[in-house]
């Protein structure tokens, strides 16, 4: 972690240099929203491998990453495109053994991503009793009694991620990342308490004095973030609301191009592994005419 | 004199019977891929229960969106809401019991209620990889009065036994969620077929109405399990004129309750 009132603005390139091949990765993303997927696009192009992907609702950008052979191991409570339905790379394989899925319930997970914050061996939930996902995880979850009332609650291994990644509206060089609104969804709360190394993707960046303004929308400090990447939308095909709304038409060509192998790979082929910049993938999916009809989701 | 409506389809009767369980007093969350419950909260909302709050996607507390328009998780459905609720205090208000009923649906759904979304066969190497548990590995053991609705009433779906309990139901039957220190549990189970609940005793699934058109003999023919079945088999309480209205004109013009139908395998 960085404490220090640095300029950390880096390029896309440089930023995936702190990811390491076998980390853990606490990616963002809550079905169709707020993923750092220009991030996911680079991750995928230097050729990473045998991550441990933790996503609270795993996505497209995780299914890109399953589909380019990144991932080993997934820890979430689900995954898939949302209303667009399966997420195809991740259930072939998980189905062949090729990754494998540690699945827990929301505040399960919730729980071992705050013991992590909080620098706990465990935190306790009542989720999850009479359900076989006790059976799974003996390393991780263990039902023990209260010692006080001796009512029977779920401990929850603490969970440190290596690295979080999120993309949020914008920040300034230093890394004070604000939201509009705040943090709402779990990942963006906890992910960065949790994690040992912070990268914030943003659509832009800031003077510290605009932040210094409107410190009501700073969600994470300065002495929390390692990177700071400028990529206006980047969280496409996901959507950055107010910003702008998710990309429809492209969410459904991967819902059916991932049907099999082949298309998943054409797919990726066309917009992650092709363009060579982000502003050549921006403009592969339409360019500022189709950018500009997502800014218009109201 | 309340009008019945003449017409209705087997989406509009599931939406209308969901939304006659919902009360004024309660307040409701709503999940992921879920139009047929927000539909429901939304009618129950305009109708008998105005008091009723909805807490939009989790998050837009007594939202007031415009008509449905897909992605029952998108801040598109949190407008004109009164708070942005931060998750960590929705789970909050989900252990003390402020928010109380839930609305679940699964891959396999056995006759105690217990449900699997999570694989088919084994979990190490499943035969099928669904999504995942999500919310419903929360809420089953969150004492939770718990509505299960399928669009794909099938022996594929109404399993004996679910390969992975995903989400607690009465578990092993009997008093085993009780002895668990589980409290409430599923209601009511609504499908495409019929409806059912669940026999207090034993807590086995219980056939209660039969929708227009559909006999007994093919509710149990579609359920892989021995149903209860009283006597006295009433078909399902029609929509009201009202109902079929408000859901036609104003809360789901562009009939996003349908594109629930669309897969058949109930695992998106």
């Amino acid at each position: 972690m960085t404490a220090k009132k640095a300029n950390k603005i880096m390029s896309l390139a440089e930023a995936a240099s702190l990811v390491r091949d076998g980390d853990i990765v606490a990616l963002q993303g809550m079905g169709t929203q707020m993923s750092p997927l220009a991030f996911v696009r680079e991750l995928i192009r230097v050729g990473k491998r045998d991550l441990t992907v933790v996503m609270i609702v795993g996505g497209i950008g995780l299914d890109w990453l399953i589909a380019a052979g990144c991932v080993r191991r997934v820890i979430a409570i689900i995954v898939n495109l949302d209303e667009f339905g399966m997420a195809h790379a991740f259930r072939r394989a998980v189905e062949t053994g090729e990754v494998v899925m540690e699945e827990y319930s929301e505040h399960q997970l919730l729980s071992r991503l705050l013991a992590g914050a909080y620098g706990l061996p465990f935190l306790v939930t009542r989720s999850g009793l009479g359900t076989d996902l006790l059976a799974i995880h003996h390393e991780t979850l263990r039902v023990i009694a209260c010692p006080f009332t001796g009512r029977e609650v779920i401990a929850c291994r603490a969970l440190e991620p290596d690295v979080a990644i999120l993309h949020a509206h914008r920040a300034d060089a230093y890394g004070n990342v604000q939201f509009f609104p705040k943090p709402i969804w779990l990942d963006v709360d906890v992910f960065p308490r949790a994690a040992r190394r912070v990268i914030v993707t943003v659509e832009e960046i800031v003077e510290n004095e605009e932040i210094r303004r409107t410190p009501i929308h700073t969600g994470i400090p300065y002495f929390q973030v390692d990177a700071v990447v400028e990529v206006p939308y980047g969280a496409h095909p996901c959507s950055l609301y107010p910003f702008y709304s998710f990309d429809r038409r492209l969410f459904q060509e991967y819902a059916s191009a991932s049907r099999t192998v082949e298309g998943t790979r054409a797919f990726l082929e066309k917009y992650v592994y092709g363009p060579a910049t982000h502003e050549e993938y921006l403009q592969r999916v339409g360019g500022a005419e189709a950018l500009l009809r997502l800014r218009q989701w109201a | 004199m309340v009008a019945i409506a003449r017409e209705y389809t087997i989406d509009e009767l599931m939406v209308v019977t969901l939304a006659r369980q919902f009360r004024s007093e309660d307040i409701v969350l709503n999940g992921t891929v879920s139009f047929i419950p927000v539909a429901a909260i939304l009618l129950a909302r305009a109708t008998h229960a105005p008091g009723l709050t909805w807490v939009a996607g989790a998050v837009g507390v007594d939202a007031q969106p415009e008509p449905l328009i897909g992605n029952t998780l998108d801040p598109t459905m949190w407008k004109r809401c009164v708070m942005y609720l931060p998750q960590e205090h929705m789970w909050s208000y989900v252990h003390r019991g402020v928010l109380e009923t839930f609305c679940i649906r699964g891959a396999q759904i056995d006759q105690y209620g217990n449900i699997n979304n999570t694989v088919i066969g084994d979990y190490a190497r499943p035969k099928v990889r669904l999504p995942g548990s999500a919310g419903m590995g929360d809420m089953g053991s969150l004492d939770k009065r718990i509505f299960i609705w399928t669009t794909t009433h099938t022996p594929r779906t109404f399993v004996e036994r679910v390969d992975f309990r995903s989400c607690a139901g009465y578990l092993d039957g009997g008093d085993s969620r009780e002895r668990l220190g589980l409290k409430n549990g599923p209601q009511l189970v609504i499908t495409n077929l019929c409806v059912m609940d669940f026999e207090p005793q034993s807590k086995r699934m219980r056939l209660k109405s039969v929708h227009p058109g559909v006999t007994v003999e093919e509710v149990q023919a579609q359920t892989g399990f021995p149903l209860i079945i009283p006597k006295e088999i009433p078909r399902t309480e029609p929509p009201t004129v009202e109902e079929i209205c408000l859901l036609r004109e104003v809360i789901d013009p562009h009939g996003m309750r349908r594109r629930e139908f669309r897969s058949a395998s109930g695992r998106e």
